[in-house]
């Protein structure tokens, strides 16, 4: 009898020789385990061993061949056993389980079992204790380190154990929460949560005391008392994260607010001039949609998830890609997701920061292990969703020390019509069923949404994490998108993410009018919760339907079928009440009118920021070779094929232009997929950010990055016609007046800019306060606030396949910067390394810009153009540079400056909206006949060499393509 | 001539594999696996089966085992006696995986899996073009193809061979594909030409007869010329190097 399986693999795996080549010890070997909660008889332990193990590549341990296989290894004598704290999803367990029950019928019924990972090595206690550092994170898993003689004891006296999770046997009983105390008193129900009978409190609600006596009040007139579950669902709908309350309030003398006046206000504007069908569906549902072609919609939409992932990076970003696909599936009746997009703003992970949320405890993670998690979840997350993740960047910067920002974005496609119906139009009818499909509901990331929108400090709920589980979305992504939509089986749908139940309940039955939900219905992981916990849990993977209630049997049964769960748990009704229940018992009562409108409105001032200057820098005198060298390798322009190379981005066989580009392999800045197999139209993707010019000024800032998102689309060939953009906010300290101020400069220029270029905001979200509040490692207390930064998400319709362009030149190109150039070397990565004298920020003039790009268009469209790239990081000098190192082929770059500019600030300048294009010769003539003299210059030539030069009637610089090539491609250090 | 193209579980190449067997001329059906066990005569009515590209139970306990155990225990027989007709099987990447741990391929000894995939030597996931070539001109699959141009996308692709049946799979010229550098010869094992580290270069086996060949790299996404990389400043024909796969399975029933 025994109750472990444990299994490990004859060959080095890939995991073990990265923690060999890491801890310079070849005597490391990992163990794959597999504890059950119930004993397996002989015959019952070969039959599942050989299930989840294979013959020819892994073995089996027993109490008998244990001691020799090992040793064969090595000598090991320490032990570290990683498993998942009881209740934290355990994706491999999960699969076991079904592997079991699918193959042993009903032989082995009712049992728990867990995964975990052991690691052996030969070597000091201090390494396998700096090992299981960077290998587990104690917020969900527990690491336990013991002798190897130990282990051995436990293999063969079966002391493994499974935990499962211990909740204590509670019977609910309805609980009302009296309001009536004093302001101090219901603060601390604001922040620390409701009490307990035994005066422990929930965790934050993130209410503030307006707030709460807004409860008071409404409570007070319907004459009793709250429940638990009703401010709790409060405390989710009312959350920063659901409402946006900072984007909606009355700032300053905008009565309406910034989001009303300047990101949908743009929208309005935009859509009032175009009188097109290109803007679909905005703002109202979970994803933004726009017009693909005379078939078909696609949606965009980008979401963050910053605080989990500073928590536990791996699932953090795991269930932010597998969360922002489902936004995808909630759009309209259902879009299939045809491309992921990411974006990380990161810390030095070569730097030691070492902070703690509390003083002396409770550390922070190392910047390095935050950055791998994040990498690694967002890939596991889209490979496993077989969803190809082309489009993306990386950012580094000091001030994401405390929190780490990490952008997921989806795009969708979805048919214009499915019978006959509007896809984008959606509406839960009363009587409707509320069916719950996909994962089961535990205490995974109870506080979620209220938490998100608080400073991580330490009383940040812990529990709020969750992990993703890619596999059983596809399954129930699989049935919705290729079954149930297209027989038009239901009448609306909607994801389950921040507040969980209550929120997309909540929200989907704004369109009947209220909702019914019976929470005992509910599937759980584990017996135990509460219902509030059943109501505001965030377990991912599940869909909310409102289903016609002919259609309930046929719908459950094809979900099941698939090996999807779903169940009903209420209905829609026409009366404007939101009413739960649990075991018959009313829990909640409220007017919808109330939980989505009650909230009392901020009234927030702004004041004009102390502007901190960057330090002036001395330039220490190096040859421009040497400048250029150091630009490329720097962690913000160096290549990321690594991430490109790990990203599958060519599953569904769309991808058209990738990430990685030319010979050369140069990691670009807009890709492009062709979706549809009959159809040559392409979406082109991009996006941009400059929280490096956030501070200096906040409005040109945006203008930078709605500027750049944009360029890089018309570059890559994207009709400046059918270009739509997303905003993403992330701020911080957003209850600080100059920060606030900041917030409505960038607003302004997000109106402006799109309004200039009419490209109009389809969806957006924001997060506003990514700070830290802690202690560093000699105890003394720190904030680290992010630069705001606004991340800008393009995504471009290119109508023939000829329009995509290349950024390769060919050899006897003349090449040209379209755009002027300026002094605008502050904040730029070449004063940031190699450091500046008097310069100015870079503005976007936004008539001089849409010239160049309308030209270019048309440039483009006539085949006069042979190669293109946007000048963005690093200026000229850096444009040029990829340009060779993609093609392998070297350029001659002749200056001719005037006297108004240096070289170093004509090539590193990051002056917005140029061009870098190439052009066969013979094509000049006809390009002159488009662009004005002083729109352009020209600045050398293709020579097909294998050198770069730069002359100023002079040579200045002359470098091998593949040493330029080597410095781009260097490892980013602790990555 | 129908193809059935397996789906469910994780499973995520079907739309484009479906695309290019009709595109070459096929009738196909995209077919849920639970459906195929409710029904397992349905594959009668088919030529071709095919296991596309996927994350089958995301990959956990090894990459392709828990679904070929699900078909072990559910359709092993109809997929055996499939296999020894005179009809095709094509699994891709995620459907080569399965087949290789069903034992499908190379089954030498028609029992337990002789084969394993495991980890890339590089330990990370790889989504790269690789050049091939082909090895073995007796299986249908792959006759009259000398080289081919093809995407990998995957985190177990190495081949892992007992040095036993590696000798009797060179001796019964099993070796479907191998992974060359550029100068067209055998990679050997170098990175990333070999994007693995698969012994002897392997990036596909078939079994004896050649009907059924068990590929990692992706045809189904070197289909048409804009899946190639940098095709803007190449000069090329309408398909890419994928599609001549499926022509000759066209070919073969023609």
């Amino acid at each position: 009898m025994t109750n472990t399986i444990q299994i490990l693999s004859i060959e080095k795996t890939g995991k073990e020789s990265s923690l060999q080549k890491e801890h310079n010890n070849k005597s490391i070997k990992i163990i794959d385990g597999y504890f059950f909660s119930k004993n397996l008889d002989g015959q019952k332990f070969t039959k599942i061993s050989k299930l989840i193990s294979n013959d020819v590549s892994q073995t089996i341990l027993t109490k008998e061949n244990v001691n020799k296989v090992l040793s064969s290894y090595s000598n090991f004598n320490w032990v570290v056993e990683i498993k998942f704290l009881p209740g934290v999803t355990d994706n491999i367990a999960t699969t076991v389980k079904e592997i079991i029950k699918d193959n042993l019928k009903s032989s082995f019924k009712s049992f728990e079992l867990g995964s975990t990972k052991i690691i052996l090595i030969k070597g000091r206690k201090e390494d396998i204790i700096k090992i299981s550092k960077n290998e587990a994170n104690p917020l969900i898993q527990t690491i336990k380190i013991y002798p190897f003689k130990k282990y051995l004891n436990n293999f063969k006296k079966d002391q493994f154990k499974i935990e499962k999770v211990k909740l204590p046997k509670k019977k609910y009983s309805k609980k009302e929460i009296n309001l009536d105390i004093s302001d101090y008193h219901l603060s601390l129900i604001g922040k620390l949560g409701i009490e307990e009978n035994d005066k422990s409190r929930r965790g934050t609600l993130g209410l503030d005391l307006e707030s709460l006596k807004a409860i008071r009040n409404y409570f007070s007139t319907i004459k009793r008392k709250p429940t638990d579950v009703e401010i709790e669902t409060l405390a989710q709908t009312w959350s920063e994260h659901c409402k946006h309350k900072i984007f909606s309030a009355k700032i300053d003398d905008i009565n309406e607010g910034i989001f009303k006046k300047y990101i949908k206000g743009a929208t309005e504007k935009i859509i009032q001039l175009r009188k097109d069908n290109f803007c679909v569906s905005l703002f109202t549902d979970n994803a933004g949609g726009i017009e693909f072609n005379k078939d078909w919609i696609i949606c965009h939409k980008v979401e963050t998830h910053n605080t989990p992932s500073a928590l536990d990076p791996f699932g953090g970003a795991i269930t932010g890609i597998v969360g922002v696909n489902r936004d995808c599936l909630g759009f309209g009746k259902g879009a299939k997701p045809i491309a992921n997009t990411y974006a990380y703003y990161l810390a030095d992970p070569n730097k030691k920061y070492q902070l703690y949320r509390q003083k002396n405890k409770d550390p922070m993670l190392p910047a390095n292990f935050i950055a791998k998690g994040i990498i690694s979840g967002v890939r596991v997350g889209g490979n496993c969703s077989g969803i190809p993740t082309p489009q993306g960047n990386v950012y580094f910067d000091d001030r994401f020390a405390g929190k780490p920002l990490v952008f997921c974005g989806t795009v969708g496609i979805i048919p214009k019509k499915i019978r006959g119906k509007l896809s984008h139009k959606k509406k839960a009818n009363p009587g409707d069923i509320i069916l719950m499909a996909g994962g089961r509901v535990g205490k995974d990331g109870i506080h979620g949404a209220t938490f998100s929108s608080e400073e991580l400090d330490p009383n940040s709920p812990v529990s709020a994490v969750q992990i993703g589980d890619p596999i059983t979305q596809k399954k129930m992504s699989d049935v919705i998108i290729r079954e149930l939509r297209d027989e038009n089986l239901y009448s609306s749908i909607t994801d389950n993410g921040a507040g969980g139940l209550s929120s997309s309940i909540g929200e989907m039955a704004k369109e009947s009018g209220g909702f019914i939900v019976n929470l005992e219905k509910v599937p759980l992981k584990y017996n135990g919760l509460y219902p509030w916990e059943i109501w505001v849990s965030e377990s991912q993977e599940r869909m909310t339907l409102a289903v016609p209630p002919a259609n309930v049997k046929k719908v459950i049964k094809r979900f099941n079928a698939r090996g999807v769960e779903a169940t009903i748990i209420g209905k829609f009704i026409k009366k404007e009440k939101a009413i739960v229940k649990y075991n018959k018992t009313k829990i909640l009562n409220l007017d919808m009118e109330f939980l989505h409108e009650g909230y009392p409105k901020l009234n927030l001032k702004t004041s004009f920021p102390k502007i901190k200057k960057e330090k002036k820098k001395i330039i220490k005198k190096s040859s421009l070779i040497d400048k250029l060298h150091k630009l490329l390798s720097s962690p913000n322009i160096v290549s990321k094929e690594f991430i490109a190379t790990q990203y599958d981005h060519e599953v569904q066989a769309t991808s058209i232009i990738k990430p990685l580009q030319g010979e050369g392999r140069v990691f670009g800045n807009a890709t492009a997929i062709k979706p549809i197999f009959d159809d040559e139209k392409s979406i082109a993707l991009s996006q941009a950010a400059y929280p490096q010019y956030a501070e200096t000024n906040p409005y040109d800032m945006a203008g930078c990055s709605i500027d750049t998102a944009y360029k890089n689309l018309i570059v890559s060939g994207a009709s400046s016609k059918k270009i739509a953009i997303l905003d993403n906010f992330c701020w911080c300290s957003s209850d600080e007046p100059d920060r606030l101020y900041q917030l409505k400069e960038a607003a302004k220029a997000c109106y402006d800019y799109a309004v200039a270029y009419q490209t109009p905001f389809i969806s957006g979200k924001d997060s506003m306060f990514n700070d830290f509040k802690g202690f560093d490692k000699t105890g003394k207390s720190v904030k680290i606030s992010i630069p705001p930064t606004l991340l800008i998400s393009s995504i471009g319709v290119v109508d023939k396949i000829s329009h995509l362009t290349k950024i390769t030149p060919d050899d006897g190109d003349i090449l040209l910067v379209l755009g002027n150039t300026r002094n605008e070397l502050q904040d730029s990565v070449y004063s940031k390394i190699i450091g500046y004298e008097k310069s100015k920020n870079p503005v976007v003039n936004s008539k001089d810009a849409l010239r160049t790009y309308k030209n270019f268009e048309k440039a483009n469209k006539l085949g006069i153009i042979n190669s293109a790239i946007g000048i963005d990081l690093g200026g000229i000098g850096i444009a040029i540079t990829k340009m060779a190192i993609a093609s392998k082929k070297g350029l001659t770059i002749d200056l001719k400056l005037k006297n108004k500019i240096s070289v170093d600030q004509f090539l590193f300048s990051e002056t917005q909206s140029r061009i870098l294009v190439s052009l066969k010769k013979n094509k000049l003539a006809n390009f002159k006949k488009l662009f004005k003299a002083s729109d352009y210059t020209i600045i050398g030539k293709c020579t097909g060499s294998d050198v770069i030069e730069f002359k100023d009637n002079k040579e200045i610089m002359r470098g091998k393509i593949s040493d330029f090539a080597k410095s781009y491609k260097q490892n980013i250090k602790g990555l | 001539m129908n193809v059935l193209v397996l789906s469910g579980y994780g499973i995520n190449c079907e739309n484009e594999t479906l695309h290019a067997f009709e595109v070459v001329g096929f009738k196909g059906k995209i077919i849920h696996i639970n459906d195929l066990i409710q029904n397992p005569k349905q594959l009668n009515n088919y030529q071709i089966f095919a296991i596309p590209g996927g994350f089958s139970y995301g990959d956990d306990t090894g990459s392709g085992n828990a679904m070929a155990k699900k078909i072990m225990t559910n359709l092993y027989d109809q997929l055996t006696d499939f296999s020894l007709k005179d009809k095709l099987i094509i699994g891709i990447c995620n459907g080569c995986q399965i087949l290789i741990n069903l034992g499908l391929v190379p089954s030498l000894n028609k029992k337990d899996p002789e084969v394993a995939l495991i980890e890339n030597k590089s330990g990370s996931y790889e989504c790269r073009w690789v050049d091939i070539k082909v090895s073995n001109n007796k299986s249908p699959w792959l006759i009259n193809i000398s080289t081919l141009n093809l995407p990998v996308a995957h985190q177990e692709g190495q081949f892992m061979i007992p040095m036993n049946l590696l000798k009797s799979i060179k001796a019964n010229n099993l070796i479907g594909l191998q992974y060359i550098n550029h100068h067209k010869k055998l990679a050997k094992g170098q990175f990333p030409f070999n994007p693995n580290g698969s012994k002897d270069d392997i990036a596909a086996l078939t079994n004896q007869n050649g009907n059924v060949l068990a590929m990692m790299p992706h045809p189904e996404r070197a289909f048409y010329h804009y899946h190639i990389p940098n095709w803007q400043s190449k000069t090329l024909k309408k398909f890419g190097d994928g599609y001549k796969i499926f022509m000759n399975a066209k070919k073969f029933f023609a």
